[in-house]
């Protein structure tokens, strides 16, 4: 098995990493469709991130906005009241949401029936975060909202600018994303989401991994709630609710294949589009984001199956050394 | 003041062990943690309020809305549900998760659409009683005894009739119950009923005590999920306890300090109780 060293696994990542660099360029610079191009790859970001600890470590979080959120707004916060720079306070934003993350994860691993309380925890923490915003009034301004521009980061601020930072935020996810994959700790993931015994058996600290998988999937999810709350210049936490980015994401993530390289860009891609179209029903989104993951689920099994035949033959030109090694059947993975 | 807190915390703390004792039986069952619980709530408090408006009597209103929530209750159990027991262990309860998950968007979705400014708030035309010195609300009073005599009867029914003995056998282990002769996936179509019939019980009390619209859903159904985690999810007495308890910690953090403290000190209480009693309040009790 060729683990690091080789450059070829990243082929795919430098052939997406070009595509979406001449994006702009296709569609001439308007500001519209460069609006929507960033909130893709501000939503490909986040699938990354879930797809490490959901698609690998079979954590289902349903906090995605709220650890985003949470990113954003210790950044945002901690810039107006001590005057620092975004760039000191947006790792600090990262570091709230690993904790946060971890902790969640920390608490179900640690007993049976994990699977169900990191989903009933989590879901609560994603009410909290929305109450603790509006509660805390004179450090969020509740419901209102914080203004983010001018706060020292003014390349998030040029329509280009943004595009390119969260574009290299991407890539870099990526990147760390199958460095992560194919090294042991990978290998200890694909243990572990077969089967979280026989893993432990084998000698894998399976409560260790999955709440590595989480604090790193929670820290890209801060890292990326904070960028955008830069680039949007407004934060709210309408903006960081359920609806608006756990069910897309969700959806993003089983649509494009769980535990893959390239299902969150796929997915992110695909649900880019969807939401643009989807948009005018106004409340009706959220049914048909519901119905969407209903129908996901009852024909994820097919879906994948169809997916990872296309994905091994693109792939197969990359490296079919690991293929051959068996990366993983990815159906199993849940 | 101390004293009505009380009385308000244990109003409300009867109508979340309402709410999670459903959620804890579905779970006991089927295996299937059931996202949409409070859904059912809202979708019997917005069909109370639909009839209300059509001049239909109060009560026949709120009969035929826990009717609606029972029905759509078993429309869910007959198909998704169904999908989800095919398989087993933790697939089950994925499964479950992201569907119920599924239709509690749908179903929100849905309701926000088609009835964007309806809630139900229901008056009761009856004087304020006096008990222990402190003023109760006549609605309040009627949410409590309705509560109480529901609660007791579900106790009842569990301990002692064949039905809710076989029930509780197939919670404590479903194949024992099989080589029992019992059939658990009737029972289960029974229990997601009643479980959504009490669901939407409570949306009609909700509407006594407070109101309730198309967005009250998920807060119904966390605040469920955290009852019924606390409580543990396979003990129903457990269940009622945090229930009330939880009832009375909402009533006097809200307040004193703010709703947001609510959901601050009911999510570390469940981790809480995750790390240190995982069985719940009451462990094995049933």
């Amino acid at each position: 098995m060729s683990r690091g060293g080789s450059f070829r696994p990243y082929a795919p990542i430098v052939v997406v990493a070009l595509l979406l660099a001449l994006l702009p360029a296709v569609v001439g610079g308007s500001p519209f469709y460069l609006r929507l191009l960033t909130q893709m790859l501000v939503f490909m970001a986040l699938t990354v991130a879930f797809n490490l600890i959901f698609g690998h470590t079979r954590q289902l979080f349903l906090c995605l906005g709220a650890l985003a959120g949470t990113g954003a707004y210790v950044s945002v916060v901690l810039t107006m009241r001590l005057g620092l720079s975004p760039v000191l306070t947006i790792p600090a934003g990262m570091a709230a949401s690993a904790v946060v993350g971890a902790l969640f994860s920390y608490a179900s691993v640690r007993r049976g029936l994990g699977l169900m309380f990191v989903g009933i925890v989590t879901l609560a923490f994603s009410l909290t975060f929305e109450n603790l915003v509006l509660g805390l009034r004179d450090l969020t301004h509740g419901e209102t909202g914080l203004v983010t521009t001018g706060l020292g980061l003014p390349v998030m601020e040029h329509r280009f600018g943004a595009y390119y930072v969260l574009l290299a935020a991407l890539v870099l996810a990526l990147i760390g994303y199958e460095a992560l994959v194919r090294s042991r700790v990978g290998l200890a993931f694909r243990a572990l989401s077969d089967d979280d015994l026989t893993a432990a058996l084998a000698g894998v600290d399976v409560a260790r991994y999955k709440m590595l998988a989480a604090a790193l999937g929670s820290a890209l999810l801060g890292a990326t709630g904070a960028l955008y709350a830069y680039y949007n210049g407004f934060i709210s936490p309408s903006i960081f609710s359920l609806t608006a980015i756990d069910v897309v994401v969700l959806v993003m993530l089983l649509f494009g294949g769980l535990a893959t390289l390239l299902g969150p860009v796929i997915g992110g891609a695909v649900f880019t589009v969807v939401n643009e179209l989807v948009r005018p029903l106004g409340s009706l989104n959220v049914l048909v984001y519901g119905a969407l993951m209903i129908l996901l689920f009852v024909f994820r099994e097919p879906l994948v199956a169809a997916l990872t035949r296309v994905g091994r033959r693109t792939a197969a030109g990359v490296s079919p050394r690991d293929l051959a090694a068996g990366r993983s059947p990815r159906e199993k993975v849940v | 003041m101390t004293t009505s807190l009380i009385i308000d915390g244990l109003i409300y703390g009867l109508q979340l062990s309402l709410l999670a004792v459903g959620l804890t039986l579905i779970f006991g069952l089927g295996g299937v943690m059931n996202l949409a619980h409070g859904q059912f709530a809202v979708v019997a408090g917005i069909t109370a309020a639909l009839l209300m408006a059509a001049h239909v009597p109060v009560p026949l209103a709120a009969v035929l809305a826990i009717l609606a929530a029972g029905l759509l209750g078993l429309i869910v159990d007959r198909s998704l549900m169904l999908a989800a027991y095919r398989r087993t262990g933790e697939q089950r309860l994925l499964f479950g998760l992201l569907m119920t998950l599924g239709l509690s968007f749908v179903i929100e979705g849905v309701l926000n659409y088609a009835f964007p400014e309806t809630a139900l708030s229901i008056e009761m035309p009856l004087p304020a009683l006096d008990i222990l010195g402190t003023t109760v609300r006549s609605a309040s009073a009627v949410v409590a005894l309705i509560a109480i005599v529901t609660l007791v009867a579900l106790l009842v029914f569990l301990r002692e009739a064949p039905l809710g003995q076989a029930i509780r056998c197939v919670i404590q282990s479903e194949v024992g119950a099989q080589l029992c002769g019992i059939d658990p996936s009737r029972l289960r179509t029974i229990i997601f009923v009643l479980g959504t019939l009490l669901a939407g019980l409570v949306g009609i009390t909700q509407g006594l005590t407070a109101s309730i619209d198309p967005n009250a859903g998920l807060q119904l159904t966390v605040f469920a999920l955290i009852v019924a985690t606390v409580g543990g999810v396979r003990s129903i007495l457990g269940t009622m306890v945090a229930g009330l308890l939880l009832g009375i910690v909402h009533s006097f953090t809200s307040f004193y300090i703010g709703a947001y403290l609510t959901f601050i000190i009911f999510l570390v209480t469940a981790v809480a109780t995750i790390l240190v009693r995982p069985r719940g309040l009451l462990g094995n009790w049933t």
